[in-house]
């Protein structure tokens, strides 16, 4: 069903997404502009929304003329994305990331030479309007409407739309047939990318191509509220358009505390036996002791400024050694565990 | 990269300020949330012959029951104690006071109890419902070589039958 209208979709929204790429390059300024001003409306939207798109708008910034290039980057990101999840490679999407942001001082010179590539290659838009094939249509004339401008930013609402589109009709049974549903999702997304293969550019992009998600991901998973999220990925690009899912938002970033316990909650089931108070993840990954006595770090911390001994085996707790290492390695493993989480929960 | 630094420095920022918000909500009664799921979960799963609740509205000022457990001097006696939790519970052991008299080598006339995991043994990782299962195991099973008067554990270990003997007389006239 959706392939098939994606062969519909397609066509004129390659073209439409052809047009937009030269007007872009000749207004180029007039963009930067629009951006900050679209920037700032989101700056009243959002806090955490806001930080994605500043960081947006520094890669801009950087890079003159990205948008076109990264617009079909992201959208192309997206597909990456969601076939790794339904493959169940949960962890591949991570690896990717991180291998990714060392890479990344590429893209600003692999995007200009996207640009170059989009004007000739048709294929390129191909993926990017088969990426957004539900709603795909209503979005590139939206682009198309709006002066052609923003592209970056209207891109992402069309990987928005379709992506919530798609999750729409999987909202019958969210959380069984998210696994599954990607998949179908996945296959257009899948179609196009031998096309891109054979063209030259086509593997550049590829190379180039997780730069947007990675600072939506970082981004979110610094408000912590990421873990819950990779699951429910399609709910929360809404938020960064201007759909009506705001209150989602609000819920999911708004209120950074709370949600980010929520979240911890939801995902570290057990809780600190001194206190009672849910473990997050530098806890659980916190072992003080050698009988495997876990406890929050606050609890920790209080104990051994009293009696130093685990309330587990009463032993003394080794100090400066082990709370050093402890420590040191809660910090390094904090992040990764945040990204893996996200993937484990995304298979779940 | 630039945008790189950005990123991780504002992650950070937002890291601190959630940490923030964090410790305070936790600051503010830690001890008494721990007190409050101790309740819930002793109402749920109470040891056999104890009970405990809040006296009133004060979440740190308990009274205890423990029945005398059946083969012992004590069977049939209600032994009400006094638990009192510190404010830096459960980092300090909680105080228990026996308000009832009882005939027993590890209580004082005063009520005063003398049971390690309430002194030095006492360790954060203990609930109330163990220390009410550690008071019944004394009941079984008093403890004469650390005891609070020592003649109570002398003629306990010198003859058991007097010492059983008169528990159960002061059983009898003070915990029924």
């Amino acid at each position: 069903m959706e392939s098939d209208s994606i062969s519909n979709v397609s066509s004129p929204s390659a073209s439409n997404c052809k047009d937009i790429s030269r007007k872009k390059r000749r207004s180029a300024k007039l963009k930067q502009c629009k951006l900050d001003a679209r920037r700032e409306q989101w700056l009243s939207q959002s806090a955490v929304k806001n930080k994605v798109c500043c960081k947006e708008g520094t890669k801009d910034s950087d890079s003159k003329q990205t948008p076109p290039g990264e617009r079909d980057r992201s959208s192309e990101n997206f597909e990456m994305r969601r076939t790794a999840e339904a493959n169940g490679e949960g962890e591949n999407v991570s690896v990717q990331h991180e291998c990714d942001f060392e890479s990344s001082p590429l893209n600003s010179h692999t995007s200009s030479s996207l640009l170059g590539g989009m004007d000739s290659g048709t294929s390129f838009t191909n993926s990017s309007s088969s990426s957004s094939s539900s709603s795909g249509g209503c979005c590139s004339g939206n682009i198309s409407e709006e002066e052609g401008d923003d592209g970056c930013l209207d891109d992402w609402e069309a990987v928005a739309d379709a992506l919530a589109a798609d999750d729409d009709k999987q909202e019958t049974d969210p959380n069984e047939s998210n696994k599954e549903n990607p998949c179908l999702g996945s296959i257009p997304g899948h179609e196009p990318n031998p096309q891109l293969g054979s063209n030259g550019e086509g593997s550049d992009l590829r190379g180039s191509k997780p730069e947007c998600p990675r600072m939506v991901q970082k981004a979110i998973g610094s408000t912590r509220a990421w873990r819950a999220d990779d699951n429910f990925r399609p709910h929360t690009l809404p938020n960064l358009s201007k759909q009506l899912s705001f209150p989602a938002t609000d819920w999911r970033f708004g209120q950074g505390g709370v949600s980010w316990m929520r979240s911890s909650a939801i995902s570290v089931p057990s809780s600190c036996p001194i206190c009672y108070e849910d473990l997050d993840l530098t806890d659980s990954s916190f072992l003080p002791c050698s009988c495997g006595f876990r406890l929050c770090l606050f609890c920790h911390k209080r104990i051994l400024e009293e009696d130093a001994r685990c309330p587990g085996c009463r032993k003394p707790y080794e100090r400066d050694p082990v709370e050093a290492e402890a420590s040191v390695q809660g910090g390094s493993l904090t992040f990764r565990m945040l990204t893996r989480s996200c993937s484990m929960i995304a298979r779940s | 990269m630039l945008g790189g630094g950005g990123k991780s420095s504002s992650s950070s920022t937002t890291a601190a300020a959630a940490g923030g918000t964090w410790v305070s909500t936790t600051s503010v009664s830690a001890s008494g949330r721990r007190i409050q799921r101790e309740m819930s979960e002793l109402n749920a799963d109470p040891p056999p012959h104890c009970s405990a609740a809040p006296k009133g509205d004060n979440l740190f000022h308990w009274v205890a029951t423990v029945i005398g457990p059946p083969g012992t001097p004590y069977q049939g006696g209600i032994f009400f104690l006094d638990i009192t939790f510190p404010s830096d519970y459960p980092f300090q052991p909680p105080k228990v006071v026996f308000k009832t008299r009882i005939y027993h080598c590890n209580v004082d006339a005063a009520g005063n109890l003398s049971l390690d995991i309430l002194k030095d043994s006492w360790s954060p990782a203990l609930t109330i419902t163990k220390v009410l299962t550690a008071i019944r195991a004394i009941f079984t099973n008093p403890d004469p070589y650390t005891p609070l008067i020592s003649g109570v554990a002398r003629l306990y270990l010198a003859d058991k039958a007097k010492h059983d003997e008169i528990a159960a007389e002061w059983t009898l006239r003070f915990a029924k």
